[in-house]
């Protein structure tokens, strides 16, 4: 114990003294090593970031991991039989989607069939009915857009978390108050895009529908569609439209119902709905595990990357390792001369790099930490996913592995190099 | 007086590249304590070569070695390095002071070696200590760049004497220097020997290694007494 101790002391205090007699070869490593380092953490952190960016977007169309969506079949009947079931239930929502079209009455929308305003999907120009005819729209294209207007029995945030797009942008949904008349809509980005652009009479068309509706806009969010889409409550929705004709295949609606893992509502669902003679398909969303052994992939080949920059940085670690060692023979030797064991100068040796690449890989986890206040500053109004960014501590703890390594890599040879100096022929006169 | 050293037959062989090369052929040689012994001899014949085996920076092929009358002929390096620490002293021609230390913290060198730890008030009270036993405890806190030749090997014997060892190992303390300082050397060393160290010098000086309590002569690899007049 009291040898140790006097060796780790001895250790320490000629370690402080060689590195601070060669300040600037030390300040040379880190430089060396830095960009190495650097690399590590930035691809290692963008890793975790684009991971958690592309899950967020998975999340908004696909839904929170462990999600369970029930696929309902548009057939009469089952649209009471499903908001029957899932009223006043918060582990369980149901949605449907329907086409709307908002504008001025007897013309084709700009965008037939809900496509995104940038993007032309041919029109076709036709109206198709449900018995498969087809005959030419009479009608002219005009000031109308189409949206798929997605009715909602619950807020659905708990399954699909929608941001808020710029708050000024008014508010989600509010699904406690009393159920307005004219029915609140909350837009998504493409939507409100839509509605910048071309201006439009308030005033909404739903097939099935009893009368023309006329809707107030609250809000928008970003839910990642590239589709333009119209949140409403449902109950502001079946004022207008019959439930029993929500599931017509008329009317065209896609009905499903979002539900947290582990409720009741999926038994109860199931059964009823095959009750009425209809099949039902549920599906889990696991889109982290689908993901994650692309995401691997991706981050592989750029730490692959790093690891080359880093592999550079170890080899100017070496280099100035190894000319230190040049430049202290005699003082190895003279150590050695006074009884140091050679086992402690390499220990020296390698302790001094290994120093040096922890200091670095600390100077590379500061700039990077920096940089992401910095960038989720500048980019968080464009990116909300940057905003409140939080760091991944893996990245700091790859930049500190690093550092590690390199060090041992860069002191190795150098700590080798330095225990084997021969005293005599050194000191010879 | 007690024998510190005792050498016998000690052979060296430098491994050439077309034939090998016998330095030392049979050295026989007693150090006692407080005695020093002058080693005299040309250039090449071998005195630095018996000192690194004397010091343990190097091992005979052949012959036996005797440190306090433990036999140390093939000792490992570990062990070695211990004995370094605790039995011997060197100086060289050349100082080999680190440059970017103080004079005190060069001698404490000797102390801060992985061979125990005294605390910082007695490392300095030793090093102070030698500084005094050589005479320049008043250029403790100067740096090499700024001191004599005279002042720099003084440092040295300083750093050799700071562990109070048993042995002194000079090579050719006073090549690098003048007459007038080279004596003074030569007294800083002869001055360990009265509180009973052993010295052993190479020196080409005939009048320093008349100091000496005996002068022998390397001649062919073995070593000769040689009769004072
Ligand atoms: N490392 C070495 N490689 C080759 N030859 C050496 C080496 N060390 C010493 N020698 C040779 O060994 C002989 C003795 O050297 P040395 O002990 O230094 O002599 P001295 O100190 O008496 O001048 C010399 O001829 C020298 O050339
Ligand atoms: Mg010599």
């Amino acid at each position: 114990m009291r040898r140790l101790s006097g060796r780790f002391r001895s250790a320490l205090v000629i370690g402080l003294q060689g590195i601070r007699a060669r300040k600037l070869r030390t300040l040379l490593s880190m430089v060396s090593l830095f960009l190495g380092v650097l690399a590590v953490v930035v691809v290692q952190a963008g890793a975790s970031i684009a991971e958690r960016a592309l899950l967020a977007n998975v999340e908004l169309t696909n839904g929170i991991d462990g999600t369970k969506n029930l696929y309902v079949p548009p057939e009469p009947g089952a649209a009471s039989a499903v908001l029957d079931t899932v009223e006043g239930r918060p582990d369980a929502t149901a949605m449907i989607v329907l086409p709307a079209i908002i504008g001025e009455p007897g013309v084709r929308p700009v965008n037939e069939g809900a496509a995104p305003f940038d993007e032309n999907w041919g029109s076709s120009g036709e109206i198709c009915f449900p018995d498969g005819t087809c005959q030419p729209n009479p009608e002219p294209t005009g000031q109308a857009v189409e949206v798929r207007l997605t009715a909602l029995t619950g807020d659905v945030r708990a399954f699909r978390p929608y941001r808020p797009y710029r708050p000024r942008h008014g508010q989600w949904l509010d699904f406690t108050t009393m159920p307005a008349m004219a029915p609140r809509l909350v837009l998504n980005l493409e939507a409100a895009k839509g509605f910048e652009r071309y201006r439009v009479p308030a005033e909404m068309r739903v097939r099935g529908a009893i009368a023309h509706i006329t809707p107030q806009f609250v809000g928008v969010i970003d839910d990642g569609d590239i589709q333009p889409r119209a949140y409403v409550r449902m109950d502001e929705l079946v004022t207008w439209l019959p439930v029993n004709t929500l599931t017509d295949p008329g009317t065209g609606g896609e009905l499903q119902v979002l539900m947290t893992g582990s409720t009741p509502v999926e038994q109860v669902l199931t059964s009823r709905l095959t009750g009425l003679g209809l099949q039902v398909g549920v599906q889990t969303v696991d889109s982290l595990e689908r993901q994650e052994d692309e995401l691997a992939l991706i981050r592989l080949v750029f730490l692959a990357m790093a690891g080359l920059v880093l592999l550079i940085g170890v080899a100017g670690i070496l280099n100035v390792g190894l000319a230190t060692v040049g430049e202290r023979i005699e003082e190895f030797a003279l150590r050695r001369a006074v009884g140091t064991p050679r086992s402690l100068l390499a220990g020296i040796v390698l302790a001094e790099t290994l120093l040096t690449g922890l200091l670095t890989a600390a100077a590379a986890i500061g700039v990077s930490v920096g940089g992401l206040k910095l960038v989720s500053m500048m980019l968080g109004d464009a990116e909300p996913f940057l905003q409140n960014m939080q760091y991944p501590w893996d990245a700091g703890l790859a930049g500190i592995v690093a550092g590690l390594i390199a060090g041992i890599l860069g002191g190795f040879v150098p700590a080798l190099r330095a225990a084997r100096i021969p005293i005599a022929s050194v000191m010879r006169a | 007086m007690t024998v510190l050293i005792d050498l016998t037959g000690i052979t060296k062989v430098l491994k050439g590249q077309e034939q090998d090369r016998t330095i030392l052929s049979g050295v026989d040689l007693t150090v006692r304590a407080g005695e020093s012994v002058a080693i005299v001899g040309r250039s090449g014949s071998g005195k630095s070569t018996l000192l690194s085996i004397l010091g343990l920076f190097d091992r005979p092929d052949e012959g036996s070695y005797l440190l306090a009358g433990q036999d140390i002929s093939r000792l490992p390096e570990r062990r070695a390095a211990k004995l370094r620490s605790s039995h011997f002293g060197f100086v060289f021609q050349r100082f080999f002071l680190l440059k970017h230390l103080t004079a005190a913290q060069n001698v404490a060198m000797a102390l801060v070696n992985g061979q125990g730890w005294l605390p910082r008030r007695e490392r300095r009270a030793r090093v102070l200590e030698a500084l005094d036993q050589v005479g320049i405890a008043h250029l403790a806190k100067n740096r090499p760049a700024r001191m004599s030749g005279g002042e720099q090997q003084r440092v040295a014997i300083a750093r050799a004497l700071v562990r109070r060892p048993v042995v002194l190992l000079a090579d050719e303390p006073t090549g690098a220097l003048d007459t007038e300082t080279g004596t003074a050397v030569i007294e800083a060393l002869l001055a360990a020997t009265t509180r009973g160290c052993g010295l052993v010098l190479v020196t080409h000086d005939r009048d320093h290694a008349a100091r000496m309590d005996r002068t022998l002569d390397l001649v062919d690899g073995v070593l000769t007494e040689r009769v004072r007049a």
